[in-house]
């Protein structure tokens, strides 16, 4: 069952503030509920296919300067910094 | 002047001289501003169009080297960066967002001289498959406007449909291309993993979008694959397709080909009259020379629930930029604590991309992930198992794009597993990665039905030739608006 408790802990860790817990309580339990399908998926025994990409393969790593002052794009800032909020 | 033309047809207007580009995206936008009011499915227009159209005329005048698209009209999906340009992908919370880059896809077009008329709409974030969950309000089915366009590039499938445009380019994560392409009647692209960059696509689940065309016809839908497709630096997931023509023998017929028809996608829950659609079209493909026959993918009947718990996941990781510091709107520090700062600006999220991150902070999250993604992952792994066996056996897959007609704009919104259905036939080609078209193939009392054909990896011409093959043997009427 989800509760009003475990979507107040996970609107927390993704950092959205829900004004009411228990609106999302039904709606969130009925998705749940329908993933419960997986369970009769008989998959225990499958090995997940992960597809590697060597490091050669990859975008050589360097700077790159950006032809505009991408910063001046951004709403809070102070020289080169993003302005953050203070941490408590 | 006739805006009813085809890419193609536009291309080869333009080059005989017969019309130009100025005249025809004035036409287009003067179509837009009379019917756009009803349809809503541009959120920003651009009024540079014309001068952009009347500079390409001029290259064509002087005898420079034109590009393939000679000012073609595209409207793109709101998820995607135009440099300069807003991208919102319908949410409040990048409301302001001018992109200070192109898209590999844009840079692509941009080289080939196409116009880009404006920005259209989707769900938020790409997170739905009727356009209702935009934060600028819902787009409305050409077909009739009191039923939905089918989404998440809603905007996209309705402006190609009603001649607002001649081609878009949306983005497919679920069926997101396909699925509105089917409900309003144009032809709609969900290419093999890989083959088009995401650069500059804005992410919802890296691992299973792709950018699509959404056209008038199949030759269109090959064209725009010509020039957008190919490797980038910029997106490591991009594949070599050693610059594949993707038009040349797109009429090379279907005949010998071997046709699986996927059991799990014509059963229970399809509409009889989609249902009689599909099976006219396969006796369509049979008359054509094809050999159809029933498959069976066991693992589509778990492939939804395993869809939309991976798409959440990778969701909520990539919503998790949206700060209000590098992204978003704006309102000052001052006065807040990080957490509580953050936590503010992301109430701009609509109620659905909320339900989604909580979804997605659940199904991964200690003590469920086991149950939950762990299980999801397994399943795309075995139904790609399948479906490549499936395909040492058939050449294509067949299948009705969605398993019900459109329908009203409402009539859903608060259901969200009876959501989550409308995706069962379109799921498969992306938890899988192969390529995947719907093609218009009729009207029932008033509303479109589309017939999803599916490749193996990287026979995205073949896929183009069996639906072309198909889209022949059709005619359909116009569009009522």
């Amino acid at each position: 069952m989800v509760t009003e408790e475990q979507i107040e802990h996970v609107s927390k860790l993704m950092k959205i503030d829900i004004d009411d817990h228990k609106e999302y309580v039904d709606k969130v339990q009925t998705m749940i509920d329908y993933f419960d399908v997986l369970d009769s998926a008989d998959v225990e025994s499958e090995e997940i296919s992960m597809q590697e990409i060597t490091i050669s393969n990859l975008r050589e790593d360097k700077y790159v300067p950006f032809n505009e002052k991408l910063i001046d794009k951004l709403n809070n800032y102070k020289g080169t910094y993003v302005r953050a909020p203070k941490m408590s | 002047m006739n805006l009813k033309i085809s890419a193609l047809e536009f291309v080869q207007q333009v080059q005989n001289g017969n019309i130009s580009a100025e005249d025809f995206v004035a036409k287009t936008l003067e179509r837009i501003q009379s019917i756009d009011d009803k349809l809503h499915a541009f959120l920003f227009v651009n009024e540079k169009a014309i001068d952009q159209a009347r500079d390409i005329d001029k290259k064509i005048k002087s005898g420079s080297k034109v590009g393939a698209c000679f000012g073609m009209p595209i409207s793109i999906k709101d998820n995607m960066c135009i440099k300069d340009s807003k991208t919102t992908c319908a949410s409040k919370m990048l409301e302001n967002f001018v992109a200070p880059y192109d898209a590999t896809v844009i840079t692509k077009l941009k080289e080939q001289d196409a116009v880009f008329v404006g920005k259209v709409n989707l769900d938020e974030f790409a997170m739905g498959l009727t356009t209702e969950f935009s934060a600028f309000g819902s787009s409305k089915n050409p077909w009739n406007t009191e039923y939905v366009p089918g989404g998440s590039s809603g905007g996209s499938a309705v402006s190609v449909s009603a001649f607002e445009c001649v081609a878009s380019l949306g983005s497919d994560t679920g069926g997101s291309v396909r699925n509105p392409a089917s409900f309003c009647s144009v032809v709609g692209y969900k290419p093999t993993y890989g083959l088009i960059s995401r650069y500059g696509l804005i992410s919802y689940s890296n691992s299973i979008e792709q950018i699509g065309p959404l056209t008038r016809t199949v030759k269109d839908t090959a064209f725009m694959l010509n020039i957008i497709s190919g490797l980038d630096p910029n997106d490591n997931t991009t594949i070599d397709n050693k610059n594949e023509d993707y038009l040349s023998g797109i009429d090379s017929g279907i005949e010998g080909k071997k046709i699986g028809i996927i059991q799990e996608m014509v059963g229970e829950g399809t509409d009889p009259t989609v249902l009689s659609a599909t099976k006219d079209a396969i006796s369509k493909l049979e008359n054509l020379g094809a050999t159809c026959e029933d498959v069976s993918l066991d693992m589509v009947k778990y492939s939804v629930a395993a869809y939309y718990t991976i798409a959440a996941t990778e969701a909520g990781s990539n919503l998790a930029r949206y700060d209000n510091l590098r992204y978003g709107y704006d309102f000052s520090v001052e006065g807040y604590e990080f957490n509580s700062y953050i936590a503010k600006a992301r109430r701009n999220f609509g109620p659905e991309v909320k339900r989604r991150m909580i979804i997605g902070g659940f199904v991964p999250s200690a003590g469920h992930a086991g149950k939950y993604f762990l299980k999801a992952i397994k399943v795309k792994s075995k139904l790609t198992r399948e479906i490549n066996e499936a395909f040492k056996k058939f050449d294509l897959l067949i299948a009705p794009t969605v398993p019900i007609l459109p329908f009203k704009i409402g009539e859903k919104i608060n259901d969200p597993v009876s959501l989550f259905l409308i995706d069962i036939n379109t799921v498969t080609a992306n938890l899988t990665g192969k390529p995947s078209i719907s093609v218009p193939f009729t009207i029932s009392n008033g509303l479109p039905i589309g017939i999803q054909l599916l490749a193996d990896s990287m026979n995205d011409k073949l896929l183009l030739q069996a639906a072309y093959a198909l889209e022949q043997t059709i005619t359909l009427q116009e569009v009522p608006i």
